[in-house]
């Protein structure tokens, strides 16, 4: 006579019976509604400002507004117009320029910050540093493109000034079309690495010292200590790091709006402020309406291609 | 540092044309036609009109007054509504300001209001939106106020150069109602620091100085590093029109149906713009500079500019140094014009009140007050604008901004006007700075103005 595995005992068969069928026991109900409560206020908050003005994206994009007269049923009509608007595409291409070398230099820039804070350093001067890395992202994005506009001023910027005195041809950095997006791209850079940084800090730290005693131990190298055991136990954190550089590089506005204007001409115009242009400037509502749910599609669908690469690539413990 | 005020010039060659004494002649016999129809109406129109002077129709309801301004601004406004309610005590007036770093950044911000139901009941509105405003059906049309009030009126127009009483009429709307009465202005006219040229013992700048004259002096004055001898922006009423309207140039036709930014003469002026660059005197484009306070420096002796940088000089008391001249001429005399005007909205619920306050802000006593409080443009009224409210504490050379009425050309306004405006101010940017040859640049910008047409 074996026994079945019904017959056999499991934990589960206790937290059974505490849980009678066909409903929820009172505690539980009661537990239930407590953790209601305890989410509604974000769950309100999601739903005001961003499911909503997304559902309300959504309906306008089917519509022509003006803001100054009523709206006009158009169904898909804007959607239509898309692929004839060339400045929409230069936008797009732009944005995606930026995003590329956003998310590269964000993260092997960071990458090496964090390695390099993360070594055997004076606390006092890995406290420091910390800081001043992080620092920038806590200014606003108004006073930090008001600030180096001064800085690549061809009259009197101090980058113009050097540049000259070492003999070099000094571009004036926010009109000349070859040099503006690289500007905007430095100028990103400065200002959002901190958060990279901070992040791959946290994620070489969270990676136990003993692999690295071990790897030593049995001989291997630098190169093989990093390639074997840093990156694949930070590929987690790396993976991270990459999907939020890319949303927040998708939608930069600020850097542009501020100091260039989306110019010379388009050549810094990203697909953000091209939907800021077309409803605020030209007061075209619900075409710049189809324009964000383009860009929330795009992100979406990065998002989702990035989620299926993570397999083969991220390792999780 | 630009200027809030956009005008344009018209083309002077020094001589009155046959389209000057059409267009004064209309003015004239407008306002003949004017005091006819009154004078016909009867004893009762001319009753009314009587009493209406001596005692103002009481009217009451609340107005808001959209402005460009800041809040300190805001402040300034009180003494000018406190006079107001001294007439028409049942008003109450709100002064809204609305920050902007533009003109278009302002609509924007007053659209967005409007769409969210604040519909504000007067809003000042410069040149450039005047016709876009109009032709929206946004506004509503005063021909009856002003017909009304006919006789109230008369000492307003009459008091007002006729070339922009007629600019307003004709320019202002697309189907020939009056929305708006002409209220502030500017015109553009050389600054310079007399005591740089002192110092550099180089001949003062005069009125009658042609581009050549202005070269000389100003490679006299530059001192390489140190002094740059003029400011060229690419700034499109405060730098690119002066200069093409001085070579008998322009970026629209006179209709503002054609673009001829690619017309010789506009690629000469660009030439000679890219010039003054190139040679030092001018700092290069695309930056901070700063005019004002590099000529209270001593590094820039000349600017171009309307009444606006008045405030400022006054701050870096630099008043007395500075003095003013007519822009240097090469075909002819030349400035753009542009001038703020108060547009009553169609959906206002107070339309009578506001009326009341449009037609203050237009009186002698409403200006005074406002000329007294350093504001940047030029009022409307030949008789203030030559009184000491305005020239009291202002450099040498001011009432030159007034006498440019005669030979100014309004700022080309169409309805994507802003958009037209940013491309000139990019095309400019990439020739002054020597990135592109100016033949082929506004080449280039021509078939986008057009395209914008």
């Amino acid at each position: 006579m074996g026994t079945t595995p019904a017959a056999q005992p499991r934990v589960g068969d206790l937290t059974d019976r505490l849980k009678p069928r066909g409903g929820a026991s009172p505690l539980s109900r009661r537990e239930t509604i407590a953790a209601y409560l305890f989410l509604s206020p974000a769950i309100l908050l999601f739903v005001i400002f961003i499911a909503g003005p997304l559902l309300g994206a959504i309906a306008l994009s089917l519509f022509q507004w003006d803001l100054l007269t009523p709206a006009k049923f158009v169904g898909l009509q804007n959607f239509e117009r898309l692929p004839r608007d060339a400045t929409a595409r230069s936008a797009v291409v732009n944005t995606f320029v930026f995003t590329f070398w956003s998310v590269v230099l964000h993260i092997g820039l960071g990458l090496v910050l964090a390695l390099g804070v993360s070594r055997g350093m004076p606390a006092v001067l890995r406290y420091f540093l910390r800081t001043a890395f992080f620092f920038p992202l806590l200014v606003s994005w108004a006073a930090v493109a008001l600030i180096w506009a001064y800085i690549l001023d061809p009259n009197f910027g101090f980058i113009t000034y050097y540049l000259r005195d070492v003999g070099l041809p000094a571009p004036i950095f926010l009109i000349d079309p070859d040099w503006a997006m690289p500007a905007i791209i430095a100028v990103d850079l400065w200002r959002t690495i901190g958060f990279t940084f901070i992040i791959l800090l946290a994620g070489l730290q969270g990676i136990p010292s003993h692999l690295y005693e071990a790897a030593a131990v049995d001989g291997a190298g630098a190169f093989r200590r990093f390639w074997n055991i840093t990156i694949p136990m930070l590929s987690p954190t790396l993976f991270f790091a990459t999907v939020i550089t890319f949303i927040g590089a998708f939608q930069i506005f600020e850097p542009m709006f501020i100091m260039t204007r989306g110019g010379p001409g388009d050549s810094t115009l990203s697909i953000v402020m091209h939907i800021y242009e077309t409803g605020f400037r030209a007061f075209e509502m619900g075409y710049a309406s189809a324009l964000a749910l383009i860009v929330f599609l795009v992100i979406m669908i990065v998002t989702l291609i990035q989620l299926a690469l993570s397999r083969y690539w991220v390792f999780h413990e | 540092m630009d200027g809030r005020r956009e005008s344009s010039n018209s083309i002077d060659h020094g001589k009155l044309t046959r389209r000057d004494l059409v267009k004064r002649g209309s003015a004239v016999a407008l306002a003949g036609g004017g005091l006819a129809i009154g004078a016909q109406r009867g004893s009762a129109a001319s009753q009314a009109s009587r009493s209406s002077i001596r005692r103002r129709a009481q009217v009451s309801g609340t107005v808001t007054f959209s402005i460009w301004a800041d809040a300190v601004e805001t402040a300034s406004w009180d003494p000018i509504v406190g006079a107001f309610n001294e007439e028409q005590p049942e008003v109450e007036v709100t002064v809204q300001a609305v920050p902007a770093e533009s003109w278009a950044g302002f609509f924007d911000a007053v659209s967005t209001r409007i769409a969210g139901g604040q519909v504000p009941d007067i809003i000042r509105v410069a040149t450039e939106g005047q016709r876009l405003f109009a032709s929206r059906g946004l506004v509503e049309p005063l021909d009856a106020y002003i017909e009304r009030d006919q006789a109230e009126l008369q000492d307003f127009f009459d008091d007002v150069d006729p070339n922009l009483v007629e600019w307003n009429r004709t320019l202002s709307s697309t189907d020939g109602k009056t929305y708006f009465l002409p209220h502030g202005f500017n015109t553009m006219a050389l600054w310079y620091s007399a005591e740089l040229f002192e110092q550099a013992g180089v001949e003062a700048p005069t009125d009658e100085w042609t581009w050549d004259q202005f070269l000389a002096a100003a490679e006299q004055v530059t001192q390489p590093g140190q002094v740059f001898g003029m400011h060229v922006p690419a700034e499109y009423f405060g730098s690119v029109m002066p200069w093409f309207l001085t070579n008998g140039a322009s970026t629209l036709s006179a209709d503002w149906t054609a673009s001829t930014v690619a017309e010789p003469a506009a690629i000469e002026a660009a030439t000679w713009m890219r010039s003054l660059v190139e040679k030092g005197i001018s700092p290069q484009p695309g930056g901070e500079f700063d005019a004002f306070a590099t000529m209270a420096q001593g590094r820039l002796a000349m600017f171009g500019a309307g009444r606006w940088p008045t405030a400022a000089m006054r701050e870096l008391e630099y008043i007395d140094k500075v003095k003013m001249v007519a822009w240097p001429r090469k075909v002819g005399q030349g400035s753009p014009v542009g001038w703020d005007a108060h547009p009553i909205m169609q959906a206002s619920e107070n339309k009578d009140a506001a009326w009341e306050f449009v037609k203050f802000l237009a009186s002698k006593t409403a200006q005074e007050i406002e000329v007294g409080q350093g504001g940047p443009t030029v009022p409307p009224r030949r008789s203030v604008a030559q009184s000491p409210a305005f020239l009291d504490n202002t450099p040498e050379g001011m009432n030159k901004l007034y006498e440019a009425l005669s030979y100014a050309t309004p700022i080309p306004s169409p309805n994507k006007g802003n958009v037209i405006e940013q491309d000139v101010i990019d095309t400019f940017n990439q020739i002054l700075a020597g990135n592109r040859e100016p033949e082929e640049a506004l080449t280039e910008l021509d078939q986008k103005i057009q395209a914008n047409l």
